[in-house]
């Protein structure tokens, strides 16, 4: 379980947060809080006051693998075969294993063609699947998605579910502007003004929000 | 008013797009798979990248603008009212436009993703161009957010609007759909009849041709009444 008590940071004021493995997607207004709370979870900013502890630790002491709201802010090296590589070269894994890891989480990510390219020169969509491929190759306790799916078309974003159910994480947590896509996920936080209004499963928090545009198009009109 | 795309080509070491079109005044929607050219496609229709061979007319577009994808890039001001004042508009009247809760000293790098992108499209917003490309304008919106974009671009009186878009739910008053497939720009048509012939159509859409409810528009609006509307 992933906890939050008495949290303050900056907007964000969540006095008791509770997510379970799985699937989990984060929804709400632009300037909510989505994105404050996933640095929270992955450890990149830790809470004025609170506590935020995944399985009973610090966030801090978990593998995580994040993939920022910004596309070019995931890049850390020209090419891609060494963005790929670098969690594992962080961590000194030997070259021959960190290459074999690299070409088979590529064919798994469906990357294998832009191996060879430079970051700069690829499409907005090809560097989020580049970033996903980097915060999925050293196999992540939590995985942490900002947006991701805001570049990708409809059949990479269906893609992507399969393939963040297979990553192994035991925490996938995800930010979306898609509400097809969180109706797909196994809990829904959502969040407003840096408070978390509703969380649980999406059967149970949509119909919450069914007066408001965040109903999917799909429930509010089944075919 | 129009734009013309002959015989335009783009060659990368690892992909192509030829491209064939004219575009009349209205709103127009470019899908494509990731890294299948929409992004290039934008920039030679802006004139802002040379095609390997080909031309672009632009006839009767003495004014145009184009949006990229990443709202970041257009950033020149470093506070939100300075944002603003570069493109000659009151910060008050921006921040209101684009209902983003912020001061109009924060820096605005510091905003989030989606109120950097409120903040920029209010901006290009707040102006008529003849010709207006937009790559991704829904990307990092809200709900209610892409809702405001739409409107926005339903009131354009006139004009020439490309919307390049990955956007599966929420879309304005379509008039012509366009797709990028195997390398080239396939013209599906005018709507309503064009959603047939969209292979990058939304699931939702494509449910709906599936059980004989082909929508009449794009627009929730749209959407509700195919939904609606008895079968057959």
């Amino acid at each position: 379980m992933i906890t939050f008590e008495n949290i303050r940071y900056r907007l964000l004021a969540i006095d008791t947060l509770a997510i379970s493995p799985g699937v989990t997607s984060v929804i709400g207004p632009n300037g909510s809080g989505k994105s404050t709370l996933l640095k929270l979870c992955a450890g990149i900013a830790e809470p004025d006051r609170g506590t935020v502890l995944v399985n009973g630790r610090s966030p801090r002491e978990t593998e995580t693998g994040y993939v920022n709201e910004f596309p070019d802010r995931n890049i850390l090296f020209s090419t891609v075969t060494d963005e790929l590589a670098s969690p594992l070269r962080f961590r000194h894994t030997p070259c021959r294993e960190t290459d074999r890891s690299v070409r088979a989480c590529a064919e798994t990510m469906g990357i294998t063609r832009l191996l060879d390219r430079n970051m700069q020169d690829l499409s907005g969509g090809e560097k989020v699947l580049v970033a996903l491929a980097a915060a999925c190759i050293s196999r992540p306790r939590v995985l942490i998605l900002d947006e991701c799916d805001s570049h990708l078309d409809a059949d990479r974003c269906a893609w992507l579910d399969a393939v963040l159910r297979a990553s192994g994480a035991e925490y996938v947590i995800r930010c979306t502007q898609q509400m097809e896509t969180a109706v797909e996920g196994d809990h829904l936080v959502y969040i407003e003004g840096g408070r978390v209004l509703h969380a649980g499963m999406p059967t149970a928090v949509f119909p919450l929000l069914a007066d408001t545009p965040f109903y999917p198009l799909s429930w509010r009109w089944p075919v | 008013m129009r734009l013309v795309l002959d015989h335009l080509t783009a060659c990368h070491p690892f992909w192509s797009l030829v491209a064939n079109g004219v575009f009349s005044p209205g709103v127009h929607l470019v899908s494509g798979d990731v890294g299948s050219g929409k992004s290039t496609l934008a920039l030679m229709m802006a004139g802002l990248l040379t095609p390997e061979s080909g031309t672009v007319i632009r006839e009767s577009i003495p004014q145009m603008m184009l949006s990229f994808q990443f709202p970041e890039f257009h950033i020149t001001g470093l506070s939100v009212a300075e944002e603003c004042r570069s493109w000659n508009l009151d910060p008050d009247a921006v921040i209101r436009s684009a209902g983003i809760d912020v001061a109009k000293e924060t820096p605005s790098l510091s905003l989030s993703r989606g109120e950097l992108k409120r903040l920029h499209l209010a901006c290009v917003l707040a102006r008529d161009y003849d010709l207006l490309l937009l790559d991704e304008p829904f990307s990092s919106l809200d709900c209610p957010g892409k809702e405001w974009v739409c409107r926005q671009m339903n009131k354009r009186a006139g004009g020439i609007t490309v919307i390049f878009t990955h956007e599966q739910s929420i879309f304005p008053d379509i008039d012509h759909i366009w797709e990028i497939v195997g390398g080239e720009l396939a013209d599906c048509g005018d709507m309503p009849g064009a959603v047939v012939h969209w292979q990058h159509a939304p699931p939702l859409v494509k449910k709906l041709i599936c059980t004989g409810r082909s929508p009449l528009a794009l627009t929730p609006e749209g959407i509700r009444e195919a939904a609606c509307r008895t079968r057959g």
